[in-house]
């Protein structure tokens, strides 16, 4: 018989390295002469978006268009340490770096702006649409690419900048439980619908609805990929991925042996974008990748049990363990 | 040595080949289209999937003698930046590339999908695209993209 049930999985973590480990992100920037932007950073894009995040930054402060920018990222030759792609912390880390680095530049330009307009202060002077001027008014305002021309060429003045930035930790006091250990910390809460075949034991999820609080979406297309990426992973953590060791050896080291999910195997995704912004993030962003999965795995244990009434306590949840919480149900049930 | 003659991307080429050579080492190594990924390199991933008399086929585990003869795509000749392939640009727009590793297996699946069947259904494209396994998208907006690519290719 095939019997459907619902789960809820939340999550609360603690992004970056944590206890107090250093955790710190570096970025060089420089407005070149025609007006476009280039942004170094060691950290490395896998493919989660991190170098589109950090062109959308320069951007947005140089009232430039992402394209403009040019990120160059991961080349220990020229690009300064930004820590690893790991910890759920480089949109927040290293995009507050790359933040303040973009900023210094600007204020530089800012301040050749002033004097060039007869402006009395930088902050009177305002970058848009590629377009460098006094706010307000039009009038007194000229492509950024010639005046950057014209500072470099005519004055030797170079926007170039350089810093960095550190997430607060603290290490734990073992003693008292006391410290800082993370900030800032994520929140997701997922919903699993699953359809339990209770004569073979194998689970189907059919859908899963995804919120997640990460700050603010700096780009809502790699939100959704990176949640949509985090369930399936989830799925086949608490389905299908089981590392076999024997001796110290993995004993499945082949997709035949270690299954991963197929186009087949990933359910509906609905995901809701929660956006309560975090202070010290790069304009209230904060990370996402790795609390994308942890929901999805308790979500469908607790929608199995909501099926079939089992609790299964070890993952994977395979139909092999299922049919004996199943069978070991039944007979607890008639034994009374 | 042995002789070898195939078509690949439209082009005929003619090759002396070790007979061993696997068909993907061939593509990339003697013809330099690295464009085909090796993940696994033993059938169960589709990262070195290229289409052959328009089946697709794991370059891993064929023999590049396997193919004398044959007519071989590679995602060299599907498309490029300039001009690419519906399903290229499909994939571009819903945002169904992250690492990038399994993508030109991916597209040439769907290529060879709507080649055969230009409307196909939900379930129809999950078949044809299960064979090639991707670990960063969760595949949801990999199927939006193939959907996306079919509605262009029949014009509705
Ligand atoms: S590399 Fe050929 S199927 Fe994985
Ligand atoms: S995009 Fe990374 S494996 Fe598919």
């Amino acid at each position: 018989m095939k019997k459907r049930g619902t789960g809820l999985g939340c999550t609360w973590y603690g992004t970056g390295y944590g206890n107090g480990f250093p955790d710190v992100s570096s970025a060089f920037v420089e407005i070149h002469d025609d007006g476009t932007a280039a942004v170094l950073t060691g950290a490395v894009d896998v493919g989660q978006g991190s170098s589109t995040v950090f062109a959308q930054i320069a951007a947005e402060e140089l009232g430039l268009r992402p394209e403009d920018i040019l990120v160059c990222s991961g080349d220990t030759d020229v690009t300064p340490d930004s820590g690893t792609t790991a910890a759920t912390r480089q949109t927040y880390n290293t995009g507050n770096a790359v933040l303040k680095a973009v900023r210094q530049a600007k204020l530089r330009l800012q301040e050749f702006g002033a004097r060039k307009f007869s402006c009395p202060s930088p902050e009177g002077i305002e970058l848009k649409d590629g377009m460098i001027g006094v706010r307000g008014d039009p009038s007194r305002s000229m492509p950024l690419s010639e005046l950057a021309w014209e500072a470099r060429l005519l004055h030797g003045e170079r926007f170039i900048s350089a810093s960095s930035f550190t997430a607060q930790t603290t290490a734990v006091n073992l003693e008292n439980g006391q410290g800082a250990p993370y900030w800032p910390y994520a929140f997701g809460c997922q919903a699993a619908e699953v359809e339990v075949d209770t004569d073979t034991g194998t689970v189907r999820v059919l859908k899963i609805a995804a919120a997640h609080d990460l700050g603010r979406a700096v780009n809502l297309t790699q939100v959704e990929g990176q949640i949509a990426g985090g369930v399936a992973q989830g799925v086949g953590y608490a389905l299908l991925e089981e590392v076999e060791l024997a001796e110290g050896r993995i004993k499945n080291p082949a997709f035949a042996r270690y299954l991963i999910p197929t186009a087949l195997d990933v359910p509906e995704i609905e995901s809701m974008i929660v956006e309560e912004p975090e202070d010290t993030g790069p304009y209230g962003a904060k990370g996402l990748g790795e609390p994308a999965m942890l929901p999805t795995i308790a979500a469908i244990i607790n929608a199995i049990d909501a099926a079939v009434g089992v609790r299964i306590t070890s993952l994977p949840a395979t139909p092999e363990k299922i049919l004996a919480a199943l069978a070991e149900k039944q007979r607890g049930g008639s034994g009374g | 040595m042995v002789e070898l003659e195939l078509t690949v991307n439209g082009k005929a080429c003619m090759l002396k080949i070790e007979p061993g050579e696997r068909l993907i080492d061939v593509l990339r190594q003697r013809l330099g289209l690295t464009g085909t990924k090796e993940g696994c390199g033993e059938g169960e991933c589709g990262a070195c999937t290229v289409i052959m008399d328009g089946r697709t086929i794991n370059s891993c585990v064929v023999l590049a003698i396997q193919a004398h003869g044959r007519d071989i795509t590679t995602i060299e000749g599907v498309g490029n930046r300039i001009r690419p392939h519906p399903v290229q640009r499909a994939f571009v727009e819903e945002g169904a590339v992250q690492c990038g590793y399994c993508t030109p297996g991916m597209v040439l699946a769907a290529k060879a999908l709507l080649d055969k069947n230009p409307d196909p259904s939900p379930q129809e494209i999950g078949a044809a695209m299960s064979g090639n396994l991707c670990r960063c998208t969760g595949y949801d907006k990999i199927l939006r993209a193939v959907q996306r690519a079919a509605r262009e290719v029949t014009g509705t």
